[in-house]
């Protein structure tokens, strides 16, 4: 048998094509995997409980002769505006419920490979970390939009047919762009904010405490900021109130707290533009001597 | 012969602690192992080759492209990791077929390249069970597949035969052996030696960020001239044997083993003295049952040149 030497060596001489999307098999993996977690599929159905609300209410409104016994003390209840959209997509409940969801499918997203070392293999494939960390946002902005955009959208169209007319939408033209800018709003925030989470440890318990914990505590530092210098400001510091805040701007609302929604927006941005950062320095092959 | 993989002054750093230090070593085609003890830079030198950590200085190139930020070269290479790095809610079979999606393989492919890669492995009765309940040997023999379940070219294995079992170890040392023989690029890294002295001869050694020597077993003997070679003879007299030549100047130390049979020469010319000791055996009309060389391994030439 010839040697290696006598045969020649075969050197490759072909074209290095690039894929389109070369983010998109870290996004499919991660979506693929977030249904494999125990819980997450009732969590996810949970998820569209305020959605099914919304419709059954759209629905009495509409048919508000018919229900006329069941809403005679609350009339506003079925008052369906921008306003009404604004409430629920922005209210306590649903953000918990999308937080929950997320953080089935997104505590483990960069922990998991930090624990398994699997940036190494990652990164041995033809992949730049740009296209690793679009993935994994990618896995994010998968569950917000299907959990915010889609449905709510569709509850507009919903309106329009148990209404059997254009007004309300020639009436608010806007409100679907509305809803779609929210969602986006939420993708780019909770994105940033839970790859983030997700990069300070490398256990998916650790990192959904942590979640959990700086959501809330912000929120309740923010209480306790206010209480002492009673002032309005101390809202900055809560991202629950941050979200609720630039939502009401996005549904041409009035905002809940007596400040300018652009302070919002910039303490939005300061933290993904601080996350990106930091998701920029963690993920990296692992190095060999720390 | 051009060489496949490059390093010209390579050097990484990582704060105040030297990775690699001015590292130029050129890989030609076949079997290469890296040789050096934990932290000696051989993973260093192994992820700025697959372009997973960018030089401080110099470059280190794989078909004459350089490996830093530019990813599609990895469809030409297949890394073996040292540590494991799976997703263990994943079976086998998804492992391989998630990674080869980075590759742009359709559906088709990616199944067929997947069950040929956990095959040459010995993992097809596994290949859907999850990755979680598999053996270390098993972890390790997936961690094999993925790598050269593209094709790739040139491999690049950081201490592959860690934790398989000796069966484990033989197959997968064929497979590796197979891949020279068509013609591929393999670098191993180990620090077991004789896991590299099964699989080539051709070895580099790496001591503290720095290439201590390169070539064949035989040529790093050559460089290692100052330090003395033991020979052990086993003869029906041995001391009758060992007085004949202990004036010669070739000879540095000699010993006596308990048995009474055998005794150890060190020396520093081992063609000179193997020259005089069969003079002195046929002179004397002695018998020379055994002449072995226990320092005839990587391990010694290992120790010899990092001093220990």
């Amino acid at each position: 048998m010839a040697t290696v030497k006598e045969r020649g060596y075969r050197h490759w001489d072909g074209r290095l094509v690039e894929r389109r999307f070369p983010w998109l098999p870290i996004a499919r993996t991660g979506v693929r995997l977030a249904f494999r977690k125990k819980g997450f599929k009732f969590a996810f159905a949970a998820a569209f409980s305020p959605a099914t609300v919304f419709l059954g209410l759209l629905y009495i409104s509409e048919r508000i002769e018919d229900f006329k016994a069941l809403v005679r003390t609350n009339q506003n209840l079925l008052n369906v505006s921008p306003n009404y959209f604004k409430t629920f997509l922005t209210s306590g409940p649903f953000l918990f419920l999308l937080v929950l969801v997320l953080v089935f499918a997104s505590a483990g997203l960069i922990a998991e490979d930090l624990k398994h070392s699997s940036l190494q293999l990652y990164f041995a494939r033809p992949l730049k970390k740009r296209d690793y960390l679009i993935g994994k946002l990618a896995v994010i902005a998968f569950f917000v939009l299907i959990i915010t955009a889609l449905p709510w959208v569709l509850l507009v169209v919903f309106k329009l047919i148990f209404a059997g007319n254009f007004k309300f939408i020639a009436a608010y033209p806007w409100l679907p762009l509305s809803i779609l800018g929210y969602a986006v709003l939420l993708t780019v925030f909770l994105g940033f904010y839970l790859l983030l989470m997700s990069a300070s440890g490398r256990s998916t318990r650790y990192v959904t405490v942590l979640i959990f914990f700086v959501y809330y505590f912000s929120a309740v530092l923010a209480l306790w900021i206010k209480g002492i210098f009673k002032t309005p400001y101390a809202f900055l510091v809560s991202i629950p109130a941050n979200l609720q805040q630039a939502g009401a701007v996005l549904f041409g609302q009035k905002p809940p707290q007596p400040f300018s929604p652009v302070w919002s927006f910039l303490v939005l941005a300061g933290i993904c533009v601080l996350s990106g950062i930091v998701l920029t320095l963690k993920v990296r092959s692992v190095e060999v001597i720390k | 012969m051009t060489a496949v993989i490059a390093a010209t002054h390579l050097s990484k750093w990582y704060g105040h602690v030297l990775g690699l230090n001015d590292v130029s070593l050129e890989i030609e085609e076949g079997i290469t192992g890296l040789l050096g003890p934990n932290g000696a830079g051989k993973s260093t030198f192994m992820k700025l080759a697959t372009g997973q950590l960018k030089p401080n200085i110099g470059t280190v190139t794989v078909h004459g492209r350089r490996t830093w930020n530019t990813p599609g070269i990895f469809r030409t290479i297949g890394f073996c990791p040292e540590p494991d790095a799976f997703y263990d809610d994943m079976t086998g079979f998804e492992f391989l077929t998630g990674l080869l999606r980075f590759y742009g393989f359709s559906a088709k492919e990616r199944r067929e390249r997947a069950a040929r890669a956990l095959d040459v492995v010995d993992l097809t009765g596994d290949k859907d069970r999850l990755i979680r309940g598999y053996s270390r040997g098993m972890r390790q023999r997936v961690k094999f597949a993925q790598t050269i379940a593209h094709d790739p070219e040139v491999l690049i294995l950081d201490e592959p035969l860690s934790g398989l079992d000796p069966l484990g170890k033989r197959k997968l040392i064929k497979v590796i052996r197979d891949f020279r023989s068509q013609g591929r690029t393999v670098l191993v890294s180990s620090h077991v030696l004789p896991e590299i002295e099964a699989l080539t001869s051709r070895i580099v050694l790496i001591h503290q960020g720095q290439i201590l020597a390169q070539g064949d077993i035989s040529m790093v003997r050559e460089l290692i001239e100052a330090h003395p070679h033991q020979i052990s003879v086993r003869s029906s007299d041995p001391r009758g044997l060992a007085a004949r030549f202990v004036a010669d100047p070739a000879v540095l130390k000699m010993t006596f083993d308990p048995d009474g049979r055998t005794f150890v020469v060190e020396t520093r010319d081992r063609d000179e003295l193997f020259g005089h000791l069969a003079e002195a055996a046929l002179a004397a009309g002695i018998e020379i049952e055994e002449i072995t060389s226990p320092d005839d391994n990587l391990q010694s030439v290992f120790e010899y040149l990092v001093g220990k």
